[in-house]
Order: structure tokens, then sequence, then C-alpha cells
């Protein structure tokens, strides 16, 4: 897994973002028939900063970086990078991009294709270069139809850092990389972001989000849920996690009376609670006369956290 | 761009498969419809015997479905796997794609042409009377590929997956008919044969008449195909640059 020790970029604060933004969205919306991909979303990324965006399926994260691509066009507000236009910054070699739904060209070798991408870039790296670094050398002669799924990973990975970008956007990047390739891979992303690019990327393993992004963006259904450092999230889904044993009967109806209570969940005899207040819940446990053993006190995981929120406001949609 | 043109042609000359029956379906066909007429007898109206003239019409109908048929098929299938997807995020311009794959499709379609020639000459023993006349046939039933590949492309783009083939056939077959690549024009019926006059195919197989007649090219011919090129590129270069579909 991601080793979580050696974060190189850390949190700064809002004192960061004092330069103009590398991507700004202004009011963008966007929907596909009768489905809104993207509701009115405002977004500014900038120099320096390492994004993680997170979302449940559907919360409209492809739309987004479609739309900060260029590759779809909103249908009210403004997608900005750098200033400009999309299609601009992405012309004059600011942005380099690995998609999911990005293909490779196939009758053509790994260099073949590192060395087109290299040679399409307007600030250029040399290809060998970008063959290290992406850990293609070894495989440079190999037919790119004959690759494995994390092979090509890294091939849409060396495209993407073909050149000296500003801004670096990575849809689920390591999907389909073992162990060490995503550890090396975070690796090259930090150096990345140590040279003051800024890295957006979309993933599912909140625990590269956590490791990794300074700045986590929650989408829901097109909309900004949260924004904040993972510490930030994890505080705003303002749950800690109670879990306990209970010799004997387990009144469950007493249990459901605690305060602060978030949530309950009784199996066999552990007792699993999030609370909003940890402290009064326990100290209430102790006060209906039960014995907790073994006993732990823990924040939210950003998993967890993430679960929160993001059921929060879909009951939340639900009442409305 | 220069990468991207040269890495489009590598890679069509390692696709063998295509390579062959692209080079050799154009030369067998004009053997079964040239093979039995008459070396000397005159198609009339034309002052060009049977060979002679099937000669070019073939050499025409194959640089047509090698680059037409070819070009369509393989940009829908590069749009479906994403691969264009990710062109478009590097500083690629729209031209720069077309260009490629134009010229891709003219490394197909020469060999076919000096194919249909080479079999001409030495199985109905066409022969012309000038030398200039074979250098000028081959340029321009070359160049005037260059109309139908850029068609090829904008089809590529127009079209997604399994609907290609048959739009694309049904383009090719009703552009080669109407063009006269298959049987005189004097053939159809007057507001036909009106219609067939704007096509792109008439021209392309007039200009190469005019030379085999060993005159010079009419102009109304030239001035079609290069407006139906620029049409077809940009219309290709404009779908490129605008293809926001997932497919």
């Amino acid at each position: 897994m991601v080793d979580m020790t050696t974060t190189a970029v850390t949190y700064t604060g809002d004192g960061r973002r004092t330069g103009a933004p590398v991507v700004s969205f202004e009011n963008v919306s966007k929907s596909y028939g009768a489905v809104r991909a993207v509701a009115d979303l405002d977004l500014q990324l900038y120099p320096g900063e390492t994004v993680a965006l997170l979302g449940p399926n559907g919360a409209g994260k492809s739309s987004t970086l479609d739309l900060l691509l260029g590759l779809r066009n909103p249908d009210a507000g403004r997608v900005e990078l750098f200033g400009t236009s999309p299609q601009q910054a992405i012309a004059q070699g600011k942005v380099g991009a690995m998609l999911q739904s990005g293909g490779l060209m196939e009758d053509v070798t790994v260099r073949e294709i590192v060395k087109l991408g290299c040679d399409l870039h307007p600030r250029r790296y040399p290809v060998d270069q970008v063959l290290a670094a992406a850990d293609l050398t070894e495989i440079a002669d190999r037919q790119v139809n004959k690759l494995s799924g994390g092979q090509e990973q890294r091939v849409r990975f060396a495209l993407a850092t073909a050149g000296a970008n500003e801004l670096i956007v990575l849809d689920e990047p390591t999907t389909g990389m073992d162990v060490s390739a995503r550890q090396a891979f975070w690796g090259v992303m930090r150096e990345q972001a140590k040279a003051g690019r800024a890295i957006l990327f979309a993933t599912h393993y909140l625990e590269e989000a956590d490791a990794i992004a300074d700045r986590v963006i929650v989408l829901h259904r097109g909309r900004v849920l949260a924004d904040g450092s993972a510490a930030e999230i994890k505080a705003k889904a303002g749950a800690r996690r109670i879990v306990f044993d209970l010799d004997g009967h387990i009144g469950e109806a007493a249990l459901r009376e605690l305060p602060f209570l978030a949530s309950l969940e009784i199996s066999g005899r552990t007792v699993r609670i999030q609370s909003h207040d940890a402290d009064a819940t326990v100290h209430a446990v102790y006060g209906l006369g039960l014995y907790p053993r073994n006993l732990e006190v823990a924040g939210l995981g950003l998993e967890q956290a993430f679960i929160a929120i993001t059921d929060a406001a879909t009951a939340e949609e639900a009442a409305l | 761009m220069n990468t991207l043109i040269k890495l489009e042609i590598a890679r069509t000359l390692r696709n063998k498969k295509f390579m062959f029956f692209s080079v050799i379906y154009p030369a067998g066909l004009y053997l079964m419809i040239a093979g039995g007429a008459s070396t000397t007898e005159i198609v009339q109206g034309t002052g060009l015997t049977l060979p002679l003239l099937m000669m070019v019409s073939m050499a025409s109908f194959g640089a047509i479905t090698a680059v037409l048929v070819g070009n369509s098929e393989r940009i829908a299938k590069e749009r479906e796997k994403g691969w264009v997807r990710q062109l478009r995020l590097t500083a690629l311009p729209g031209r720069g794609y077309v260009t490629a794959k134009v010229a891709s499709a003219a490394v197909v379609s020469l060999p076919s042409i000096l194919v249909v020639f080479l079999v001409a000459v030495l199985v109905k023993d066409v022969r012309m009377g000038a030398a200039w006349q074979w250098f000028a046939l081959v340029g321009a039933i070359w160049a005037g590929s260059i109309v139908f590949a850029a068609l090829g492309v904008a089809v590529g783009y127009l079209a997604t997956g399994d609907a290609v083939r048959p739009i694309t056939m049904i383009i090719y077959f009703a552009l080669s008919m109407l063009g006269g690549l298959w049987m005189p024009t004097t053939t159809f019926p007057t507001w036909l044969q009106k219609v067939a006059e704007w096509t792109p195919t008439y021209a392309y197989a007039g200009l190469g008449r005019s030379i085999e007649q060993a005159n010079a090219p009419e102009m109304k011919h030239v001035a079609l195909l290069a407006v139906y090129l620029l049409v077809f590129a940009g219309m290709a270069a404009w779908l490129y640059r605008k293809d926001t579909r997932k497919s």
C-alpha cells in the first residue's frame, strides 16, 4: 500500500492559494439529457497543490475532468486553465493528462508511442528520460497491443509526463498497477509536485487520497460537498468510532438512547457506534451500569468520513 | 506532427494483411472485367480500347477502396478505443491528424495503382502513345485519391462502431457508380447524368481519361476535385476537434 509517512507535500492552508489559479470553474453546469452531471460547480486549483477528487460513482468526476480538459463544453459557466481556454492551455503544453478512457495506438512499440508523445509536446523531455521515469525502459521495444493493464497504465502515464507540464490531471491513475508500481508512481508524482506542479487526481483508493493529496474535494451529484485537507474532511464528518464488547445481555433499546449517537451496530457481543461526541457517549455507557471490554475510540478513516458525508447528503436530498 | 505522419505510415506498412488485399484486389478485378476483352476494338465514344479504359477505372477504384474504406474503419475503431481522446490531449492540431491519416492512406493507394498498371501492360498488352502519359496517369490517380482519403477521415468521424461499415459502403458504391467508374455515365438517364457530372468520382475518372486520350486535364475536373478536397479535409479537421462524444 501507499507509504503514509513520507508525504512530500503538506497542506499549507489558504496561505498557499495566493497566485493566479491554475484551474478555474465558474458556475459550470453540464447535463446529458435529463441527467445533470455537473451542477453550478465552482472550483479553483492553485500552483503546487496536489488535489484528490473523490466521489461515489456518478458524482460527476469524469465529467468534471472532461470539462477541465476541454473534451466537452459546458452548457453554462466558464472553465479556464491558466487564464485561457483548456484547448489553448493544452496547445501550449501546460497540461498533461492521463485518462481511463484514453486508448493507445496499435501496431506500434512502446518507444514509438512515447516518442510521439514527446515530439508532440511543445516543452518535451528526452524520450529515454520519460521511458525511465515511467519504468518502461525494459519493455520499450514491446508492441503496445501486447501489454498488461498495468503496463498500459504506465504508457499513459508516460504520455501525460512527456514534457514540462504545469498541471497534471490523472483519472484513476493506479488502477491495474501492482503495489510496487503504485508506490513508484506516487514517488514520481511527489517529485512533480515538489517542482511546483499542480496535480489533480480522481481515485477510488481513499488511502491514496489520504496519503498523497494536500487537498481533498468530495463531489456529490455534480456539486462540491466538501473541500479541505484530509484531516478537515474527517473532522467534517463529525463523528468518531467507538467499539467495545459486552458480556451477558445487551439491552439494545437502552443503547439506542445513548447521547450523540450517529449510528449503532451490534454483531454478537460487539457493539459499534459512531458518535458526534465520543467522550459523552462513552460516559453514558458507563452511566448505564455497563462494563464495556476492549474499548476502542478512534477517528473515522477518510473512507468512513467520505461515506458519512455522502450518505448525509443523500439523506438530506431525499428529505427535501 | 512529422512523427505522427511517419508512425502512421510505418504501422500501415506493418499491417501486411490489409496491404496485401488492398494491392491485389483491384488488379484481380481488372483481370475479371478486361481479361477476355479485345485489345484492339475501340469502345464507342472514347477512342480507347476496353483494357485501357478499364485500367484507369480499376486503378481509380482500387485507390478509392484503399483510402476510403481503410481510413473510415480504422478511425472509427481508434475513436472507440479512445486513442483519439488521448491525442486530443496533446498539442497536435486537427490538420495534423488529418494529414497523417491521408498520408498513410496514400502509401497504400500508390502500390495498388502500380499493380493494376503492371497487370494491364503485361497481360493485356496495354500501350499508350507517349511515356509522359504513364507518369501523368499515376500522378493524377494518386493525387486524386487524397480527396477520398480525406472523405474517409470525415466518415470515420461521423459514424461510430457498427454503423461505419455500411455507411462507408453506401457512399463508396454510390460514388463509384454515379461517377462512372463501373460503366460509362452515358447509359444513365439525362437528369442523372447531370448529377453525376458533379460527383468527385466523375471528376477523378475524367482526369485519367483526358490523359489517356493525350489531352490536357479539364480545368473543371481539377477545380471540382480541389473543392471537394477542401470540403472533406475541413470537415474532417473540424470533426476531430469537435468530437466530444464518448463512444
